[in-house]
């Protein structure tokens, strides 16, 4: 079975070519794989969640590493859901997995790890987590193909395509502020309107104890 | 969206997913912090310089805004502290990683209720002449490239930072409105309520048969 196995060595081994590639001459932009470490307990999960907006591309690949044991490490479940819970990936009893989806609604997103139950260690394991999501996902070795541009020019077109990822964003916290912003004048006119309203009451309920009693002592002869 | 094909061999596919890598993640992840939470960031070379953010987002104020807040330690490979900050409810940090390896950042929650924290980790590398071979030359556009996307690296975390910042804002106002709906409701059920029972008692006392031996 073709179980890929991940072994420290590897991983180093593969981190040196990787700054043998990069010190090249064209290849300026130094590929710097930001994957994450999470340690997973050896009982209960490790959840990582994110708010993604809608039609994000979200990409992620984890794997592994167990320092006690390189050859055998263990084996974890994965399973990301959805803000409305449904599930997007679930995966049991593997070491290395990837997932790939495009957000359809907006919210919060998790992914939660948990070593599998019919493992005889009692301490936890590392996880690399290697997640992207929106331009950070764009393969850009297809990019590179389709318009055939190598080198400073696909480094320049990247970054034209950051800084436009950087001016969407700021368009989306601006129409956060504004529905924030409309949140808050509600609650403004509210808090006004509630405490002259509680005023009333007040003035009106104490008015009515007072006809009522006057009422009832007239009745009982008393005033 | 179309994946594209997996090859074989491990290392292939992981030096396929180093190359494609972009500027590094520029995405949020939040964690729940129990007590300790730990994240590892691998620094590749010496003196990178290591920015990052955090924004405690789920922050349930019940009675008063007196929580200690979360402390943030970073750890270097050697086990020294490099960086830390307490008991902040969110804030910025930025330090020049003395030498390369595994860094480890971890959350301390001195409170017993679980916070969510939302954190980005970025590692910055600029290429310069330490880093090369003695026959390879430095190609000046290469560092300008470099510093170029490390400046729109840096407005990318900061936005990530006040999109943080915004939810946390978004829950105390969520949570503000619920609150004015609810007291207030409350409020005026409860003023009804005692001013019956004011009515009530009054009537009681001047009732006939008590009326005789009190009032």
């Amino acid at each position: 079975m073709a179980e890929n196995k991940i072994s420290r060595s590897q991983v180093v081994a593969v981190l040196s070519i990787m700054v043998l590639l990069c010190l090249t001459g064209n290849n300026n932009f130094v590929p710097v794989a930001e994957a994450i470490w999470l340690t997973i307990p050896s009982s209960g999960t490790k959840c990582v969640s994110e708010e993604i907006q809608n039609n994000v591309v979200v990409l992620a690949d984890y794997h592994v590493i167990d320092d006690a044991n390189l050859q055998h490490p263990s084996a974890i479940a994965a399973r990301v859901t959805s803000p409305y819970g449904s599930n997007l990936h679930h995966n049991e009893n593997v070491t290395v997995g990837q997932f790939a989806f495009t957000t359809s609604e907006a919210g919060n997103y998790m992914a939660c790890f948990w070593l599998n139950s019919n493992q005889q260690q009692s301490a936890g394991t590392t996880l690399s987590l290697d997640w992207r999501i929106g331009i950070t996902a764009k393969d850009w070795e297809s990019v590179a193909k389709k318009e055939k541009i190598e080198g400073v020019e696909l480094d320049l077109k990247r970054l034209g395509y950051v800084v436009q990822a950087i001016h969407d964003n700021l368009v989306y916290l601006k129409s956060r502020e504004a529905d924030m912003r409309e949140v808050s004048e509600l609650t403004n006119s509210r808090v006004a309107w509630f405490s002259i309203m509680s005023i009333g009451i007040c003035i009106v309920v104490s008015a009515l104890q007072l006809w009522h009693l006057t009422l009832y002592f007239q009745k009982k002869k008393l005033i | 969206m179309e994946r594209r094909q997996r090859p074989r061999c491990t290392s292939t596919y992981m030096i396929i997913a180093l190359l494609v890598s972009l500027i590094g993640r520029i995405s949020s992840l939040s964690v729940t912090v129990n007590d300790i939470e730990c994240v590892y960031e691998y620094v590749i070379y010496e003196d990178d310089t290591v920015s990052g953010n955090f924004v405690v987002v789920d922050h349930d104020i019940f009675w008063g805004s007196d929580h200690p807040g979360i402390d943030l330690t970073v750890t270097s490979p050697a086990g020294n502290v490099v960086h830390t900050l307490k008991g902040t409810s969110g804030d910025k940090f930025e330090f020049k990683a003395p030498r390369s390896g595994m860094y480890k950042f971890c959350f301390h929650n001195p409170h017993s209720t679980p916070e969510t924290v939302s954190f980005h980790i970025h590692v910055g590398h600029i290429p310069n002449e330490h880093n090369l071979a003695k026959d390879e030359h430095l190609d000046p556009i290469n560092v300008k490239i470099a510093e170029l996307r490390e400046a729109l690296e840096s407005v990318t975390a900061e936005q990530k930072y006040l999109k943080a910042r915004d939810v946390r804002h978004r829950h105390t106002n969520e949570s503000t409105r619920k609150r004015l709906l609810g007291y207030t409701i409350g409020e005026y059920v409860l003023l009804a309520v005692a001013s019956t029972l004011q009515v009530v008692y009054i009537r009681r006392l001047f009732s006939k048969s008590v009326a005789y031996n009190r009032v």
